[in-house]
């Protein structure tokens, strides 16, 4: 029984080693520099820096702003999608899900050079839509994270919650908004988490699509070419501590949303 | 001019007649900043085949020859270069380049090429392990982070900014002996790249002391003169002409953005030809494209402020597949890759010019510089070290080189003729053509810019072609400025002033924008109370 104990435990050495090595100790070089000036002495200046810097600020809201908007294009892309691929006839098909995540299964850099050529077509030209271009972009390369997270969510749904609401009078609409909806909840805050924060960083779609207004990756990466290690790292710390306090709260609403407790009552 | 889409080496055309969807891929890899891709090199294969000039065979020269320290036996050579800057060899019979003096041909890649000949000509095995580096700040990154090389290519404010820091081992002074049958670099470099080596200096110590050149070239505008003339290209202005509004693309990154900046804002006084009649012109322009002074950052920030809001994009390395697709008219570019994109855009047959601002143009020069971190007082390390830039700037390899990359190589042949006819062979007329003009090179290839023996006959076109990329007029050589690497102050309001135009200001933010996001955070808010209020009342 202890032998068996004890396999079972070094099953998971090799992931604690990979926890260590990559996520552990860069996150301890990171505080490490974050916290740190040019001498290697503790300070709290990068910290002040950043939440007096008008341009980090408004990087940030930039981010924010270009996140935002794909989070919601996203959702109502995604939502109805979802929806129809997983209800009625088309629950079983397979292969039409497959076809809304066969994207994810290219390179995303390839797909953004085609969409590069696509929009030149419709644009004439990118430049001239700098922001529309980031969002078509992300929207482009994320759509797979929301959809796959609230198909499987509404795809698992208990039919009979909704036959026992059209019984007790509900019509389509209703049954929907009070029922559907509502047990769906954890599939969309999954997807929004998921597209979100990458698309806080992704500035690789915006070089790629010419936007050159830089976010958060990209500043980084500015200091960083600037030989200024303090403050990059500083704001890749304060873009940490914002991913921390959003999973926070959408897991708190996530427990919210499953099915036993309040959501499905509101 | 000889068919240039014959002469690119074969598997370079393929490279470049990959796919666009490739490209990014070598895009993204350069925007994730991944770099320092070793390629170990191959040193059994070396052994396989002879270097390519045999005439070069060392025994009957070695006597006078300075030989790595006894007792050597074998030496590892850690060299970082830039990305796709070296000959790689593996040419097809096509590439072969047939000068009257015999052929040149690459058939193993320069590193290979050097380990045979180091072993031939020193009796020693010298493993090179050879890697790259995208950018200057990606070498400098890995050199303080802890990489460690022997020997480094980094543009001149870099290896200033290293000198600075103490980093690097001089030159030793056997480097310099001209007797030395096998000191390729000093018996050919070109007397201009020597005097500015040895006029420039840091800390009272000149270049040349530490820095043995490699590639060098201006910067400039590449424009399609079915819609540019060459004056309208001839101008900083143009990145800010609203004419060409989203036509025209700049490189991303704050020094050359900067120089662009300052030749528009001061084109009035650089233009001017009392300015340019003075006799401390020289010296007065580079002081005038490095004026980092804080009024003149501010006036470089509304600039490029400007600048971005006219043109199409900041690239670094997606301007020349946009130039050749016709996305942009015009772009900012280094000669060498302006080089490279006329020489795409001839395959496509559609035809690009290059010009060189009037207002000035930043020269740039690529060096090798060892390191002290990694020769320290290794002594046979050292003598490689130097033996690779010798071999490096043997006039055949030379050729090699710069037929491989489209750089200009800052070796000018010296007695050897090899480096000229080259040139010659590549762009030179044909004899029953007409509408040519002369071409004087002498300002490099030697000592007297009018040096009859170094008047090249081109057809017309080359003076805005690719014979001017690569080897500028002596007119546009003049108004050169090089560009100086500046103290950690002066550096951090340059980097500061480029965030701000780059980054979108939190005061910019319209008050709508901040109005709509507390609207749409009260949403949630409230629907998040009123379920609290419900269930205190369920619960």
């Amino acid at each position: 029984m202890s032998v068996f104990k004890f396999s079972r435990k070094s099953l998971g050495i090799p992931y604690a080693v990979f926890l260590v090595l990559f996520v552990a100790l860069p996150l301890l070089v990171l505080f490490y520099f974050a916290f740190t000036n040019g001498q290697g002495h503790f300070t709290f200046a990068n910290l002040k820096g950043f939440f007096t810097n008008p341009n980090a600020l408004g990087t940030l809201c930039y981010s924010f702003a270009v996140a935002a908007v794909t989070t919601a294009v996203c959702l109502l892309l995604a939502y109805p999608t979802a929806y129809f691929l997983a209800s009625g006839a088309f629950r079983r098909e397979g292969v039409l899900l497959l076809l809304f995540i066969m994207p994810m299964w290219i390179n995303f850099s390839l797909r953004i050079t085609a969409l590069k050529e696509i929009l030149t077509v419709i644009e004439g030209n990118l430049a001239r839509y700098p922001f529309l271009n980031a969002v078509v972009g992300m929207t482009y390369d994320f759509l797979p994270f929301m959809i796959l997270p609230i198909y499987n969510t509404i795809s698992r749904l208990d039919n009979s919650l909704i036959e026992a609401a059209k019984d007790l009078g509900a019509d389509d609409r209703s049954a929907f908004l009070k029922v559907t909806l509502p047990l769906s909840m954890p599939g969309v805050i999954s997807g929004v988490s998921m597209v979100f924060l990458p698309a806080m960083t992704n500035y690789v779609v915006l070089d790629m699509l010419y936007n050159s207004t830089y976010i958060m990756g990209s500043l980084i990466g500015s200091y960083f070419s600037a030989y200024n290690w303090h403050g990059g790292s500083m704001i890749a710390l304060v873009l940490l501590a914002i991913i921390i306090v959003f999973t926070l709260l959408t897991g708190r609403n996530e427990d919210d949303g499953t099915p036993g407790t309040g959501g499905a009552l509101l | 001019m000889r068919n240039r889409k014959t002469a690119l080496p074969a598997k370079k055309r393929i490279l470049r007649a990959m796919p666009a969807a490739l490209a990014s891929l070598s895009l993204l890899a350069g925007t994730l900043r991944i770099t320092g891709i070793r390629i170990a090199a191959d040193s059994g294969e070396s052994a396989l085949s002879a270097v390519s000039e045999a005439a070069e065979a060392p025994a009957d020269s070695a006597a006078g020859n300075h030989l790595p320290p006894a007792g050597t036996d074998k030496v590892t050579l850690r060299v970082c270069n830039w990305e796709e800057y070296i000959d790689l060899g593996d040419w097809s019979e096509e590439d072969t380049i047939d000068l009257p003096s015999g052929d040149i041909f690459g058939e193993n890649s320069m590193v290979d090429d050097f380990e045979t000949w180091y072993r031939e000509t020193y009796g020693v095995d010298v493993e090179v392990e050879y890697s790259t580096f995208g950018t200057n700040e990606d070498l400098y990154n890995m050199l303080t982070l802890g990489d460690e090389y022997d020997i480094v290519c980094p543009s001149e404010y870099m290896f200033m900014k290293l000198m600075a820091e103490d980093m690097l081992v001089p030159l030793s002074d056997t480097f310099f002996d001209e007797k030395d049958s096998l000191n390729y670099y000093v018996k050919g470099v070109s007397p201009y790249i020597r005097e500015v080596f040895d006029s420039h200096q840091i800390g009272g110590e000149k270049w040349s002391r530490y820095a043995a050149g490699y590639m060098w070239g201006v910067t400039g505008i590449v424009y399609n003169p079915e819609y540019l003339t060459e004056e309208e290209a001839s101008t900083w202005k143009v990145l800010a002409d609203p004419d060409y509004s989203r036509q025209v693309t700049i490189k991303d990154n704050v020094r050359d953005s900067y120089f662009a900046a300052l030749g528009a804002l001061k084109s009035d006084l650089l233009t001017d030809p009392s300015f340019i009649s003075a006799p401390d012109y020289r010296q007065r322009l580079e002081e005038e494209m490095n004026d980092v002074s804080p009024d003149t950052i501010a006036l470089v920030q509304d600039y490029l402020q400007d600048i971005k809001d006219n043109v199409y994009s900041f690239e670094t390395d997606s301007g020349k597949a946009d130039m050749i697709t016709g996305k942009v008219l015009a772009n900012y570019q280094w000669s060498g890759d302006a080089v490279y994109t006329m020489d795409q855009a001839d395959e496509d047959d559609f035809t690009l010019c290059f010009a060189v601002p009037e207002e000035s143009t930043n020269i740039y020069f690529d060096a090798w510089v060892m390191l002290k971190k990694g020769i320290g007082s290794d002594a046979a390390k050292q003598h490689a070290a130097e033996a690779f830039i010798n071999f490096c700037s043997r006039p055949d390899n030379v050729i090699r080189n710069m037929y491989y990359i489209g750089y200009t190589s800052v070796i000018s042949g010296g007695d050897d003729g090899r480096i000229f006819e080259y040139v010659d062979w590549n762009f030179g007329a044909e004899e029953d053509e007409e509408n040519t003009i002369s071409y004087p090179l002498g300002y490099f290839f030697s000592d007297d810019p009018g040096d009859e023996a170094y008047i090249l006959t081109v057809p017309k076109e080359q003076r805005q072609r690719q014979l001017f990329a690569q080897y500028p007029s002596e007119k546009s050589i003049r108004r050169s400025s090089i560009m100086v690497y500046f103290d950690a102050d002066k550096n951090d309001a340059i980097n500061q002033m480029w965030i701000n135009v780059r980054c979108f200001n939190i005061k910019d933010v319209p008050v709508w924008a901040w109005v709509l996001t507390a609207a749409l955070l009260a949403v949630p808010a409230a629907l998040w109370l009123r379920k609290k209020e419900r269930r205190s009342f369920t619960g």
